[in-house]
């Protein structure tokens, strides 16, 4: 008996236990047995090819890590060439490839030749990104602007479409209604918190692009609220991650409502975190003869 | 074949304050050991506030034996030099691309500091079949490893100076064919600009998260774009470098 199975909108998985985009990639197949995997996430695909961000692109904090990669990919193009079939043979899980644009048209035409391609079973739309079209603004700050963009992305596609919410906004309760709204059929929460580390004996922010992503242990409390926050306010399963590495941890967020969790910065800690999360919750689970679905968001 | 293991350290020799030597034992890591190629290392001792692995180089291999020379430059490397034989490190390794090996040539070595470890493994690697001249630079005495010439910045031992006048006198005497550096990126980029254009290769140090090559944050100027240290590298070839933006 699989207890652990749960679903995310449109698919169903045989473990809880997902990659957060951008933190994994195939190479890790050495290390990491994919069945502890309810599905592999890819990192954020852009239009074009993007080289990122100058270095270094890394600085370790007390509690988390900062990064500042700049999406770097090879692009749509040469996703659907070069990577896609390696995917396509390599993977047993389901494949949810994350995506990006700087415009409306872009993430739709990405999504129209995503589409005619074959073995992708869902996709998780990066909403983080700044809409060149409305000064800058993400598309995920705005719920009016993810509303538009929701539900142009809904109509084109019937595989799993999750939104990825960025914690960086005021209200992400109005946001995931607004993702909700629009026809995602599931979230993804929490994108990196905006963060910053300055080397105080000389004044010099640690990375050249000085604000960044922060992930890791330190955001796991705010992560846990903004996920408890999210399942108040919409019916669709959720995929929350947020400082993820233990499976005691893993177990706050499904009562908090989340339906799966991510790991990502964890990874790098211990690529042996994935199997230590799923044998604990299955111990658990076992231990309290229960099934992960009957705890989720039942928080009291 | 990248393997993620937890050893016990089998040897731990504390060299001065800042450098350690550890040694673990294992066939399936050592078998594809090659110089240049680094591991992922992290003490097994749960309560460090970082928690990422620390990508050490290889600095020795002798049959199933990898040993490590580590310098203490954080709270990671310091728990590692910390650790005593019995206690348990954990590995990710090896990883990385390695130094292009050659035969019946004039070879220079140039390193700086924690640069030294994969200068030495090579050095023992090409020893049999080729002219070899190791030239090394240390801030201070205690930077200081066997080697042909040596440089400190305070003049504590061996020769004054940064080991780039070591490069210049050498050039003024020998033509090397090919020429291997590890060190700080101005001394690589000092070598790159002296030696040129005899090929040249060096090994760059990065901060890093993933070590496998999936998040690219450990990403150099290199070419056109930006490439891994971890997984295009850590050894690239000296001109392909955009070093005014390192």
């Amino acid at each position: 008996m699989n207890r652990l199975q749960t679903n995310l909108g449109k698919l169903d998985l045989a473990s809880p236990l997902l990659v957060a985009s951008g933190t994994f990639g195939t190479e890790y197949f050495d290390l990491i047995d994919q069945k502890l995997l309810g599905a592999y996430v890819t990192k954020t695909i852009t239009p074009e090819a993007k080289t990122g961000n100058p270095p270094p692109r890394l600085f370790e904090t007390e509690a988390g890590l900062l990064n500042s990669i700049g999406l770097q990919n090879p692009g749509l193009e040469s996703f659907i060439s070069d990577e896609l079939p390696k995917l396509r043979s390599l993977l047993s899980i389901p494949l949810i490839v994350s995506f990006s644009a700087s415009t409306l048209g872009d993430f739709c035409s990405m999504l129209e030749s995503l589409e005619d391609q074959e073995g992708i079973a869902g996709y998780e739309v990066n909403v983080s990104c700044p809409n060149v079209e409305r000064e800058g603004i993400a598309f995920g700050a705005d719920p009016a602007i993810l509303y538009k963009l929701v539900k142009r992305l809904s109509a084109i596609t019937k595989r799993e479409l999750t939104v990825k919410l960025s914690p960086n906004v005021t209200d992400i309760a109005a946001i995931a209604q607004a993702a909700v709204a629009g026809g995602a059929s599931s979230l993804a929460l929490i994108n990196t918190f905006y963060g910053m580390a300055i080397d105080w004996r000389y004044g010099e922010s640690r990375i050249p692009k000085f604000v960044c992503g922060y992930s890791g242990s330190g955001i796991k409390p705010v992560a846990l609220a903004l996920t408890y926050k999210v399942a108040q306010a919409v019916q669709v399963p959720l995929l929350a991650m947020g400082g993820i590495h233990t499976w005691q941890d893993a177990l706050e967020f499904f009562y908090a409502g989340a339906s799966a969790i991510a790991i990502g910065t964890a990874t790098f800690s211990d690529p042996d975190t994935f199997a230590a999360i799923h044998q604990g919750l299955d111990a658990f689970l076992s231990d309290k003869d229960a099934i992960l679905h009957t705890l989720i968001g039942t928080v009291h | 074949m990248v393997f993620r293991k937890t050893l016990p350290v089998i040897e731990h020799n504390i060299l001065n304050r800042d450098y350690a030597v550890l040694k673990v034992r294992d066939r399936d890591l050592a078998v594809d050991c090659r110089p240049g190629m680094f591991f992922e290392l992290k003490a097994a001792v749960e309560s460090q506030r970082r928690k990422l692995f620390k990508p050490i180089s290889v600095y020795a291999v002798d049959e199933e034996k990898i040993s490590f020379l580590v310098k203490e430059v954080g709270e990671g490397t310091q728990t590692i030099i910390d650790l005593r034989e019995g206690d348990y490190l954990h590995l990710i390794g090896p990883l990385g691309n390695a130094f292009p090996v050659v035969e019946g040539k004039s070879v220079l070595l140039v390193s700086g500091g924690v640069g030294y470890p994969p200068l030495a493994y090579l050095k023992e690697v090409l020893a049999a079949s080729n002219q070899i001249t190791l030239l090394h630079g240390g801030a201070c005495q205690s930077d200081v490893f066997p080697c042909d010439v040596v440089y400190t910045d305070d003049g504590s031992m061996g020769k004054p100076g940064f080991v780039t006048e070591g490069v210049k006198s050498f050039l003024e005497e020998e033509n090397p064919d090919i020429v291997y550096s590890c060190g700080p990126v101005p001394m690589l980029k000092a070598v790159a600009a002296l030696v040129r254009p005899v090929p040249h290769f060096v090994s760059l140090e990065a901060y890093m998260a993933c070590g496998v090559g999936v998040c690219y944050g450990c990403a150099v100027p290199v070419g056109e774009d930006y490439q891994r240290v971890c997984k295009d590298g850590p050894v690239f070839a000296a001109d392909l470098i955009r070093w005014e933006e390192l």
